[in-house]
């Protein structure tokens, strides 16, 4: 048969979100593989140059839209080493619960779209209700659901109020029941199991040089997690094992994250005793004026101008719920950062798209593109 | 392959590529800062990639300094646990520096982005497309010649043409 390329996308189920998978097909098999990303391209690094520091934060919440507080994070940390502060350590635990609950419910999101895309929906009810309690959480603390708009350069804007902690623990009391019907709804449908095993294979070493990151990694066997291996944070103080599984497939990523579930509501339970013992400032002293204080808006001279603050690189890395996630800020001295590059693990997994997409059938790309968790608001800044 | 030291990963590079290396000031973040030569760039990293263990390539992006272009690489090693930065310099007028994607697989649609943003242009790269913005795209969006203006300035442009 004569093959042929089609357009799967801007607009279609699969792509939960704004790209374009061109597949070459002969048949219903795929020989080749196109995806075409930029839709969602706001030109957020570019942007960044012309926001004061902790205006960016503003921006790091829609660069990811089911991981909002993570992108936060990685740009505070980076823009910290840059400004050379640092925050107390009660506003690095604050930061920590919201990473894990951000995890969390970034990981509940996920199943929910994954397992409806296999054809099962009951669980997709499930998850989307169990992602509420999550963000009814962050909006008691943040004020937000999804923009949290909550970091701050040397800290973070608020502390937890009165009685978060015990409402967070029934939360995560919930979650401890919740999460192995979660497995047991999937590990017993056929449907299921049989789209997903052996499905999307990316050996170890392909993962490696494709520079694929998170999940897919660790379901292929490879043991590596920058919160234990290059310790941010807090991470070296708390206590969790790091998922990994060893079936490069769709179901082992479904492991993986099922098992990365537990963990984060392991690793919360931690936070909130230790926020429990421990009242403090939850924002560092002598954060300089002009990188917390507005100003009028500045013309085009403002990456010339030079106020005077040590120059400075930055250079952050986390592990975010896709995948390994960098930050690079240059201060130049001025209001503004003289350049922001962030790396989105999704940008990369797309980009190995052809690695484990060629061999497999047209009906199981729903399967595997939806394995790999994409965020097209990431993936295109 | 013999696994490297830090200790000895940065003398070993020094005294094998001799004057086109040149190891500049660390920061706490990283395990170090190199320069390199453009032309011994694929020469260095393929040294990395197969004696000094760095097997996955985590980024690659550009800075536009006026006088010159930067481009950066930060290579992750699993046995040393920490990212070690490339630095290369190219002149901002035509900028080429040579691809790595035959060392690194993941450093293809890293090196299409810096394309599309900076205007580097990746010799040796197997699909030098824009990855971001439109194909027809005329300008390199990252580039300080390239000016954001703010959205009341243009409101008032546009009334007046």
């Amino acid at each position: 048969m004569s093959e042929m390329w089609i357009n799967m996308g801007p607009q279609h189920p699969m792509t939960h979100g704004l790209w374009n998978l061109r597949v070459k097909v002969d048949g219903e098999l795929i020989v080749d593989v196109d995806p075409e990303i930029g839709y969602l391209h706001r030109g957020i690094e570019k942007i960044c140059e012309y926001r004061r520091y902790n205006e960016v934060v503003t921006l790091m919440d829609r660069t990811c839209y089911v991981a909002g507080i993570a992108w936060e994070q990685l740009y505070i940390m980076a823009a910290e080493e840059a400004l050379n502060i640092s925050p107390p350590p009660r506003a690095e635990y604050v930061r920590v619960l919201s990473q894990e609950l951000q995890r969390l419910s970034s990981h509940v999101m996920w199943y929910a779209a994954y397992v409806q895309d296999i054809g099962l929906m009951t669980p997709f009810l499930y998850g989307m209700r169990d992602r509420d309690l999550i963000l009814d959480l962050f909006q008691s603390y943040t004020g937000a659901r999804m923009t949290y708009e909550f970091m701050r350069v040397g800290g973070v804007r608020n502390d937890v109020p009165v009685g978060f902690t015990d409402r967070c623990r029934k939360v995560m009391d919930w979650f401890d029941q919740r999460l192995p019907e979660y497995e047991k709804v999937c590990d017993n449908s056929t449907i299921f199991l049989e789209r997903t095993k052996g499905i999307g294979v990316l050996k170890a070493a392909d993962c490696v040089n494709d520079g694929v990151t998170g999940p897919m990694l660790r379901a292929a066997g490879v043991d590596r997690d920058l919160r234990r291996d290059r310790p941010y944070s807090v991470y070296p103080e708390l206590d969790f094992d790091v998922a990994v599984y060893d079936a490069p497939d769709c179901y082992g990523r479904y492991r993986v994250r099922m098992e990365e579930m537990k963990q984060s509501v392991r690793i919360v339970r931690q936070v909130l005793d230790w926020l429990d013992r421990n009242p403090g400032p939850v924002l560092a002293e002598k954060v300089p004026r002009f990188v917390g204080t507005p100003s009028p808006p500045p013309g085009k001279e403002i990456y010339v101008e030079r106020r005077g603050y040590p120059k400075g690189r930055g250079f952050s890395a986390m592990e975010e719920p896709h995948g390994e996630a960098m930050a690079y800020i240059i201060n130049e001295g001025a209001e503004h950062p003289y350049r922001a590059k962030l790396r989105s693990p999704v940008f990369v997994n797309i980009a190995a798209s052809k690695d484990y997409l060629v061999g497999y059938r047209v009906s199981d790309i729903p399967a595997i593109m939806g394995s790999v968790d994409i965020c097209v608001g990431e993936s295109d800044r | 392959m013999t696994d490297l030291t830090l200790a000895a990963l940065l003398p070993a590079l020094e005294s094998r590529f001799g004057p086109d290396v040149k190891v500049l000031p660390s920061r706490k973040e990283v395990l170090g800062v190199v320069q390199v030569k453009v032309d011994r760039l694929v020469e260095v990293a393929r040294f990395l990639h197969d004696q000094g263990t760095f097997t996955h390539c985590a980024l690659v992006s550009g800075v536009d300094w006026i006088e010159h272009i930067e481009v950066l690489y930060h290579l992750w090693s699993d046995a040393l646990k920490g990212y070690l930065e490339i630095t290369v310099e190219t002149a901002p007028e035509d900028p080429h520096v040579p691809s790595v994607t035959s060392i690194w697989r993941g450093a293809n649609w890293h090196e299409r982005e810096t394309w599309d943003m900076l205007g580097v242009r990746f010799d040796g790269h197997p699909d030098l497309r824009r990855v971001l913005m439109p194909e027809g795209y005329r300008f390199h969006p990252l580039r300080k010649s390239f000016e954001l203006h703010e959205p009341e300035e243009l409101e008032v442009k546009a009334r007046h043409v």
